[in-house]
């Protein structure tokens, strides 16, 4: 058994169960919230909030140097506890999906490293560290093909769908995917399931998910919009 | 549709050729930094303000902390190191610079500049190749300083968004004339976001850099608001 | 990654200026930098920041053994962690001198000042207990990192509820919180680290140093203290003489911050209380507020599927009464994995990622014999798993067509 944080049930945000379930729920960003970096943000998305920081293109240790592209490299740092195998395969799944929207062949010999603190896990965490990855990327400017989004969406047992799951919609339901584009043609980049589902689910899933990710990609614009129009 | 100057693009936004092309006359296009050609498409691929210059010059005005090394561009740098007859510069980039002892005005293999580590230099960047070691120099191609070299003799340094370095070497940059109305003062800028600033005393040194900092995200009439305030403020604090 | 040095100029300015007894923001030298506690949604969760320096702290509980030197008590794990998130000097996965420093003080304040009651932890002696685990995420470092995390772990562990257990003879029930509400850790005082950094030989003395000047100090004092006076830690580094005033300066200097620090964490506790009572939103998402230029917020947005949905109905109604006809309506519900090749939406642009199921018990021996329909659900399947793994060699040569590397 592994350490557990508690968390009240009546003190999340229930505006879900008021509404339909193809809700996205509120978000937040604060772009550059932390100074030492080249690119921050604390993204939320509901109460599911998470930190991500950039730095890049920056030295590169020679182990890990590549003559012809730059080194992304993720950390994710769980809240409890050191690092575990689930969390390995995250980083996985984050680097694999941000190496494709990194323009790495533009700068050769450096190190873009991204690192996400998982800050509150209460439902769709993944969506949130790939989206606030995604916006700190876009915070520290580094050069990319395209941006990247993701929406969550759990199946549940009568084949309901949830779109942007909190914690006990995940957990009840009997499978969860995580549908990440990009940013051009709003095709998939990246699917992480877990659970069983039929294939008309995954496509009911997709046609919800892709609907959904232009509400996130707006957001990135907003935000980004935002910051660099006044700073002119 | 005309392509959007002076607006927001994101990266994997696209334009075709016909979008850039100026309406009047059929110039070659020329793409400055954050935009690439790919498939017979002008595609972004930094965020930021996409910018327009005579003829058919077109770029973005991106918001960077992280400096990337271009040829000729002047940049403040700290030395980190000193390797037989070169020292290593950290300039922000992601490779230090080198800086050959040879490159200062005067100076021969008998007459070595005097150059301590941890020491700072206003210098130009004569090699900056993404796959090559920036190298820097403090003279120009007649072999004079041109005002670069080792900064000495106090002043205080710090670091700025590239942006705001930038804006701060525009010469019409509104927070300088408001600060130069009221204060004496020396500044170097480098484009890679270190400014180096000395006034007549060290209050008022802090007190300029602070109001540099916090311009950033300020209009030109909160700036002349503020260059107010922090003038008073420092009238006061030399008073104390 | 390297850090950028401090060049000379700026070393010497700044010491310049201390002995003028000025700071470079404007402080005075027992001045502290503005500070702001929030807590998360979860319980025991903390977001502290003191001026642009940042820690995180959240608190967690598990029942084990307890440790066999002290069978009536429960355990406490203090883990500080520097990652390069904070600074690009710090490094993954390896301790630095300074987190060593950083760690066996935050454990020494919290450990060894008995602050939390152990003995209340302890659930039936010898056999089991409360472990209950701080982790201390640094977020950003802007100097004094160690006030930060004093403040932010004390305030967390105050914050946190543990889930209620009774024991009946034998039988240990661990309550839900729908069953019984959680209670809190019985908490004796509040220890609290203050940092002191001296200057030429012990000279001049300031509180809560800012990073630049932690890096041109020569020496440094932290004193642990709580509101009552008592002193809980006492550590001077640094090559540097103090004299015996000075230490005592110290601890009374300690004391005013530590009470002020002690109420704002009250205030803040209570503020939180309160929110959670009205049933108001609270939580980290509630600390950024839209006001700023590089802050933003977007409120829930319903998506509009209604079209989607219909056109999607029509196409399960299709797909199952064709499975009605060719397998006379018998099959379990698996039966919807319908190929439908001429629309597969997934065309994968470049490397990515693609990660179906997390293991677990295999169905496919539920299904009867694969038809040609089913196989072709397979492979696709195997082609996406295959991907994963990035050994598909057709995948990554369709990469290399689609990007074009210049």
């Amino acid at each position: 058994m592994s350490s557990f944080t508690v968390v009240k049930t009546e003190d999340l945000d229930a505006e879900q169960e008021k509404g339909s379930a193809c809700v996205l729920r509120g978000q937040t960003s604060d772009l550059g919230c932390l100074t030492r970096q080249d690119g921050s943000v604390s993204l939320s998305q509901g109460d599911t909030t998470s930190i991500a920081v950039v730095y890049g293109p920056a030295e590169v240790r020679i182990n890990k140097e590549q003559i012809d592209r730059a080194t992304v490299d993720v950390v994710y740092r769980p809240k409890v506890g050191l690092p575990r195998p689930e969390h390995r395969k995250q980083e996985r799944i984050l680097k694999n999906t941000l190496e494709a929207a990194i323009a790495a062949n533009l700068h050769p010999r450096s190190s873009i490293s991204i690192i996400i603190q998982e800050t509150e896990d209460l439902g769709s965490n993944l969506s949130c560290c790939i989206n606030s990855s995604c916006l700190a990327l876009l915070d520290a400017a580094v050069s990319m093909n395209f941006m990247v989004a993701a929406v969550t969406v759990a199946m549940k047992e009568n084949s309901d769908m949830v779109l942007d799951p909190m914690k006990r919609d995940e957990t009840e339901a009997k499978s969860v995917i995580t549908y990440v584009f990009d940013s051009m043609k709003l095709q998939v980049l990246t699917i992480v399931s877990n659970g069983k589902f039929s294939r008309a689910e995954y496509k009911r899933g997709l046609s919800l998910a892709r609907e959904a990710v232009k509400s996130v990609l707006q957001f990135y614009r907003e935000s980004m919009s935002k910051k660099l129009l006044m700073s002119e | 549709m005309a392509a959007p100057i002076g607006r927001i693009v994101l990266p994997g936004d696209t334009f075709s050729f016909e979008q850039l092309q100026p309406p009047d006359e059929h110039k070659k296009i020329l793409l400055g930094p954050g935009l690439r050609e790919e498939k017979a498409e002008i595609k972004v691929l930094r965020p930021g303000i996409l910018r327009f210059r005579k003829p058919a010059v077109y770029w973005i005005d991106c918001h960077h902390k992280r400096y990337i090394p271009a040829k000729g561009d002047s940049v403040i740098g700290i030395v980190n190191q000193k390797v037989g007859d070169i020292f290593r510069v950290d300039i922000g980039s992601s490779e230090q610079a080198s800086l050959s002892y040879l490159s200062f005005e005067g100076s021969t293999k008998r007459n070595r500049p005097d150059v301590k580590v941890g020491d700072i230099v206003y210098s130009k960047l004569l090699v900056a190749n993404k796959d090559m070691e920036p190298e820097i120099v403090c003279i120009d191609s007649y072999g004079r300083s041109s005002g670069m070299g080792v900064i000495r003799n106090g002043g205080f340094l710090f670091h700025t968004s590239l942006n705001l370095a930038r804006k701060l070497l525009n010469p019409q940059c509104t927070l300088l004339k408001c600060l130069g109305n009221r204060f004496q003062f020396e500044i170097s800028v480098g484009v890679n976001g270190r400014v180096w600033v000395k006034a007549g005393n060290d209050v008022q040194t802090i007190a300029l850099v602070n109001s540099v900092i916090v311009s950033e995200f300020k209009d030109n009439d909160q700036i002349k608001e503020m260059c107010k305030r922090i003038s008073k403020a420092v009238v006061r604090m030399e008073i104390d | 990654m390297r850090e950028t040095p401090l060049s000379n100029c700026e070393r010497e300015f700044i010491l310049n200026f201390i002995a003028q007894q000025k700071r470079l923001d404007g402080r005075n030298a027992y001045d502290y930098r503005d500070l702001r506690i929030a807590f998360g949604v979860s319980l025991g969760c903390c977001h502290v920041e003191l001026g642009k320096t940042r820690v995180l702290a959240q608190v967690s509980c598990e029942v084990g053994e307890p440790k066999q030197t002290r069978p009536h008590d429960g355990v406490l794990y203090v883990n500080v962690e520097l990652s390069p998130m904070a600074c690009p000097s710090f490094e993954q996965g390896r301790q630095s001198e300074e987190g060593i420093e950083l760690s066996r003080l935050m454990e020494r304040c919290l450990k060894e000042s008995r602050c939390l009651d152990m003995e209340s932890l302890c659930i039936v002696s010898g056999e089991k207990a409360w472990h209950v685990r701080v982790d201390i995420h640094v977020l950003n470092h802007e100097g004094n990192i160690l006030d930060c995390a004093s403040i932010a772990a004390i305030s967390a562990l105050a914050h946190f509820r543990r889930p209620d257990v009774s024991v009946h003879g034998e039988e240990i029930t661990i309550h839900t919180l729908e069953d019984r509400n959680p209670v809190p850790l019985s908490l004796h005082h509040m220890p609290l680290l203050v940092s002191f950094a001296f200057f030429s030989q012990g000279k001049f003395m300031l509180v809560d140093p800012s990073s630049k000047e932690e890096k041109v100090m020569e020496g440094k004092m932290v004193v642990g203290m709580n509101k009552h006076r008592e002193l809980c830690t006492l550590q001077v580094t640094g090559q540097m003489l103090l004299l015996k005033e000075q230490v005592l300066r110290c601890s009374s200097i300690a004391l005013t911050k530590v009470t002020k620090i002690t109420e704002l964490i009250h205030e803040a506790l209570d503020k939180d209380k309160q929110a959670r009572l009205k049933g108001e939103k609270h939580g980290f998402a509630m600390l950024v507020s839209g006001d700023r230029v590089t802050a933003n917020r977007l409120p829930t947005t319903e998506v509009k599927v209604d079209t989607l949905e219909i056109s999607d109905e029509m196409e399960r109604s299709q797909s199952s009464s064709e499975d009605g006809e060719s397998q006379s309506g018998n099959e379990p519900m698996e039966e919807q994995i319908v190929a439908t090749p001429k629309e597969s939406a997934v065309e994968i642009l470049t490397k990515g990622v693609g990660v179906i199921g997390e293991g677990g018990t295999s169905t496919w021996l539920d299904i009867p014999q694969a038809d040609s329909k089913q196989t072709a659900a397979k492979k696709r399947k195997h082609k996406l798993e295959k991907m994963e793994e990035g050994i598909d060699d057709e995948g990554s040569s369709e990469e290399e067509e689609k990007v074009i590397l210049k």
